[in-house]
């Protein structure tokens, strides 16, 4: 058997050419494998075995070669491997290799054993592999028993039950558990599933070794990800084994380097799994207890790994003498800190320059008082006690208050200089414009007293009350501006206060009439507010300015009827929500409109002025907020109209006509209908006026006589006989109406 | 079979096993045609590199150079982990922006060139991508790699560090930054690890600069030696002897004495903080 060493290089060669073919395309693999199978077998020399597994290895785990090629593939390989490793084989490369074929080919030997129950020929090779594996497992070297790691995650892996993605297309099925059916020949589930819970837990194991082998967790950790993510049934138990182990607890007192390295390695692997699965599922159910894991493994890392940073620092530093003065230090008295309270508030003066205790009565004190023996018999003592640090932080503190006071003082100077120059600028430019007297005095005031003042004189207590400015009057403009702006806040208000408990409203409302308008924020009291501002703030005011104007065009709109169009806008983009606003509001105008005509009235009788001088807002928003309500009104929204229309304060001919629109839509006749019948039934000031308008409708739209004919039948019944009587040959929709009627 | 296939083995291999530890530089220096690998192509085994930034430009680039151009001409090759190639424009709010996969250094070079010459030879872009299309075609995406998609093509192409990387896998990633080191580590579990092979995963801390991305490079290159070094020692040993008779400390297999050879390296480098896990291909 044994070949000349010059054969074995050209023998490697040649498979190197063969591994080149297969790289190329993934065709030939077939016939490759099969072709050097008995070239690399067991018995083959060491370099040629070691190229053998390592083709193998690559061959099952290329994702160029299709699964079902790997899967026809694995049976001859299969006996191959299995002599191999019964040789035993020893060479750690070669077992590495095999190994890892071993894991890629689990799988494709299962899912072959799912469809081919009959060929228990292959399970048995690949189970006496696993199990040669498993035995042997830990007493392999290391880098074997990295790759036996992987070999157990493949095997949990399969033998755990998955996601069936699609049971119509078994084929797409990833391979596990769920894919045998119960009643399989060679596979029994149960079986399957307990071996597959006790390699899970040998898997597991690594965490609770006393002291841990570095490789081994960080080879574990980092093939979790996929049995967590796709194997609900063990995620848990895997995640919470992770969760109970500490790198940090599970090494050994000698901290070497290298240990430090596998500590921090193993941490930060932890922690990337961890954020992995977060990752993936952000609502995790067990995120709480990841994060604090998480959270713990950083705090346990600036424990002991900075820890060691910091250790390794320590030769960095000088150790000569001067180092250890330096050191020293550290451990010196800290004086006390002086608490240095910020110089009172007031005008500059030298005692509250001086004063540092925030003791009134101390401060207050006047040492006048005292005879000047006395004072020095304390004084003296005190003096000699006195902390030569406290003092420095003292007079510090003074010299910072000092230089701060004047350095105010110095910018309030220039300030004034400047107003003083911008004064007479402006005089120049506009001689007839006068602001106001406050500013111009001020800096003449300013521009006298500067000179005046001595440079070396300290001003501490020339300071004086600052005076702001009078800013310049608004122009009618910015004043709307203003206003606009102030109305767009309270806005802002209630859309704020929109969110606002119902408890609350309830609470008001049983207070019943004793409650005051808008005495709570709320979003009513609010709305309460700018239908007010909008009604009755400017009432009088607008009006005389229009009475003024009169003729000439409109003037741009004044601020309450911004606010009008602002809050109509506001109602109109729910509607059906806010419509209680509307009500308010529209109640608040028409009482105003009243108001202002019992105003005007008595005015008439006075100075008999012109008659519309009053505007009745009421008309015209009830107008507009209707229209715009109607529009948008669906057949169901019958308890908005009804609400509507009951509760507007007064209801007039122009709405009932514009609630008669509504007829025209075929959909939307009986609401119209039902509407004036409300307003008929419980609104009997309006009802004549409801009547004709029903009337009106039932001879112009046909689709509404079933629903009104009713209704006229019952509140006119002398009146609609005729009119059915000629519409009746005409049209035989109504004949149903007209029987009621009728009787 | 009455033979002991076991003494077989050792009896055939023990005069010509050992291969002489040292990495051979005189053959892996002339790459001969893949097909033609004597008798170095079993014996000049290396561990395979692969060097990550966020754009694959600058430091994993420095570092792909490094490698490449060592005596030992690691195997390596080179991804990105950001979204985009972002390389630095006339103010940092105007980065130039291109697509990993899609853009070549060549074209970047020459529409940079093209853009402002004074300015992008000043901040020593054009530098940097005239050395980079020198090495590969263009940057490559990290999240986009399937590994174990054979790679023969960039061999083909001529891309350096790529003789020794057709196989598409790694032994060793090298990130050069923290974020990236994240990436790597959670994209690789996103993958699902099918191809049950180990691979180690390093960080190497390195500023996004010239200056440091040379000093960089340098280091990593360190690291590289010492890990092959261990690896290629391994592989010598446990050819002979078997790992049942390296029972002593120094007879730790590679993968134990990582985490010694980083900590060592890490003394040497107190500039350039490292981190390290085992994770999956």
């Amino acid at each position: 058997m044994a070949q000349p060493t010059g054969d074995v290089a050209h023998q490697i060669a040649q498979l190197n050419a063969a591994r080149n073919l297969v790289l190329g395309d993934a065709a030939f693999y077939p016939q490759i494998i099969n072709g050097i199978l008995p070239i690399v077998g067991p018995n083959a020399k060491l370099e040629v075995r070691r190229w053998g597994a390592d083709f193998l290895a690559e061959t099952f785990a290329s994702p160029q070669l299709a699964t079902a090629q790997k899967e026809q593939l694995a049976q001859n390989v299969l006996q191959s491997i299995q002599e191999t490793m019964l040789l035993p084989e020893t060479d750690a490369a070669v077992l590495q290799s095999l190994v890892q074929t071993a894991a890629s080919l689990y799988p494709l030997i299962f899912r072959h054993i799912v469809n081919h129950p009959e060929d228990s020929q292959s399970w048995e090779k690949m189970n006496t592999i696993k199990q040669d594996i498993l035995r042997r497992m830990d007493s392999f070297p290391c880098p074997v028993k990295i790759c036996c790691v992987k070999f157990l995650q493949r095997v949990v892996q399969v033998q755990t039950p998955g996601l069936i993605a699609d049971p119509r297309r078994p084929d797409q099925n990833e391979t596990s558990l769920a894919i045998v059916p119960r009643n399989h020949a060679v596979l029994t589930i149960p079986h399957l599933e307990a071996e597959a819970s006790g390699l899970l837990d040998r898997l597991l194991g690594v965490f609770q070794e006393e002291t841990s082998d570095v490789l081994l967790v960080n080879a574990t950790l980092n093939c979790l990800a996929p049995l967590i993510r796709t194997r609900q049934s063990i995620a848990n138990k895997i995640i919470n084994n992770v969760l109970d182990f500490y790198p940090a607890k599970h090494v050994r007192p000698p901290f070497t380097p290298a240990v430090r390295v596998g500590v921090k390695s193993m941490e930060r692997t932890a922690r990337a799994l961890l954020i992995h699965i977060l990752k993936k599922n952000p609502s995790h159910p067990l995120l709480g207890k990841i994060q604090v894991y998480i959270e713990r493994l950083m705090q346990s890392r600036l424990e002991v790994v900075d820890d060691a940073s910091r250790k390794r620092t320590l030769p960095v530093e000088p150790t000569d003498g001067l180092d250890n003065a330096k050191r020293a230090r550290l451990d010196a008295l800290t004086p006390p800190v002086l608490q240095i309270p910020p110089m009172l508030p007031g005008p500059a003066a030298y005692d509250k320059l001086f004063t540092l205790t925030q003791d009134h009565g101390l401060s207050s004190f006047d040492v006048k008082q005292l005879p000047p023996d006395l004072v020095v018999k304390i004084a003296v003592p005190l003096l000699a006690q006195v902390n030569p640090l406290m003092l420095t932080q003292a007079v510090d503190a003074i010299r910072n208050r000092y230089q701060a006071v004047t350095k105010e003082q110095n910018l309030a100077r220039q300030q004034m200089q400047q107003t003083a120059a911008a004064a007479d600028d402006d005089d120049d430019y506009e001689p007839e414009y006068q602001p106001m007297d406050v500013a111009e005095n001020t800096a003449e005031e300013a521009s006298a007293v500067v000179p005046e003042v001595p440079e070396f004189q300290p001003e501490l207590v020339s300071l004086g009350p600052f005076v702001l400015p009078q800013p310049p009057p608004l122009s009618e403009e910015e004043a709307g501006e203003v206003g606009r702006s102030a109305v767009a806040r309270v806005f802002s208000m209630i859309n704020v206060a929109e969110t606002d408990s119902p408890a609350k409203n309830k609470n008001q409302q049983q207070l019943g009439f004793a409650r005051l308008a808008g005495s709570n924020f709320d979003r009513d009291a609010w709305v309460l507010l700018l239908t007010r501002l909008a009604t009755r703030a400017p009432a009088g005011l607008e009006g005389g300015d229009k009475l003024g104007k009169k003729g000439s065009d409109r003037r741009q709109p004044t601020i309450s009827d911004s606010i009008r169009e602002t809050l109509f806008q506001y109602i109109l983009e729910d509607f059906r929500g806010r419509l209680n606003i509307g009500i308010t509001w529209l109640n608040e105008e028409w009482y105003n409109d009243r108001i202002q005509m019992k105003v005007a009235a008595s005015k008439r009788s006075d100075e008999e002025e012109s008659e519309s001088t009053v505007v009745c807002h009421y008309d015209t928003w009830v107008m507009r907020l209707l229209e715009g309500i109607l529009l948008y009104l669906d057949s169901r929204d019958i308890k908005v109209i009804v609400r509507f229309l009951s509760e507007i304060p007064e209801v007039t001919v122009n709405i009932t006509q514009k609630v008669a629109t509504l007829a025209k839509d075929p959909e939307r006749v009986n609401l119209c209908v039902q509407a004036l019948m409300y307003l008929i039934m419980f609104r009997p000031p309006a009802r004549e006026m409801c009547l004709n308008t029903l009337e009106d409708i039932y001879q112009t739209y046909e689709d509404s006589r079933p629903a009104a004919g009713k209704i006229l039948a019952k509140w006119r019944p002398q009146q609609t006989q005729p009119t059915e009587a000629v519409t009746n040959g005409a049209s035989d929709a109504a004949q149903p109406a007209a029987q009621p009627a009728a009787q | 079979m009455a033979y002991d296939p076991r003494r077989v083995n050792t009896g055939s291999t023990t005069p010509q096993t050992p291969p002489p530890p040292p990495p051979p530089p005189p053959e892996s220096a002339t790459p001969e045609m893949d097909t033609q690998a004597t008798q170095e192509g079993t014996d000049s085994w290396k561990l395979k590199f692969c060097t990550v930034c966020a754009s694959n430009n600058n430091r994993s680039m420095e570092a792909h150079l490094r490698l490449s151009a060592a005596p030992t001409a690691f195997p390596v090759i080179s991804f990105g982990t950001g979204s985009l190639v972002r390389l630095p424009g006339p103010s940092i709010t105007q980065p130039n922006v291109y697509g990993f996969n899609t853009t070549s250094y060549n074209q970047m070079y020459e529409e940079l060139q093209s853009k402002d010459e004074r300015l992008y030879r000043n901040n020593g872009i054009l530098n940097m991508l005239d050395r980079n299309r020198n090495l590969k075609w263009g940057p490559e995406r990290f999240q986009d790699w399937v590994p174990g998609a054979p790679r023969v093509d960039h061999a083909a192409k001529g891309d350096k560090g790529a003789q020794g990387t057709e196989g598409g896998v790694v032994d060793v990633i090298i990130t050069c930054e923290e974020r990236c080191w994240d990436a790597v580590v959670d994209d690789l579990m996103s993958k699902g690890s099918t191809l049950n092979r180990p691979v180690h995963v390093f960080n190497v801390d390195i500023k996004d600069n010239h200056e440091e991305a040379l000093l960089g490079g340098k280091a990593i290159l360190d690291l590289a030696n010492r890990l092959n070094a261990a690896a290629v020692a391994q592989r010598a040993q446990h050819g002979t002897e078997g790992w049942e008779n390296g029972s002593d400390a120094a007879r730790l297999s590679f993968d134990e004495k990582v985490p010694e050879i980083l900590a060592e390296w890490q003394e040497l480098n107190p500039n350039l903080p490292a981190l390290w896990t085992l994770a999956w291909l």
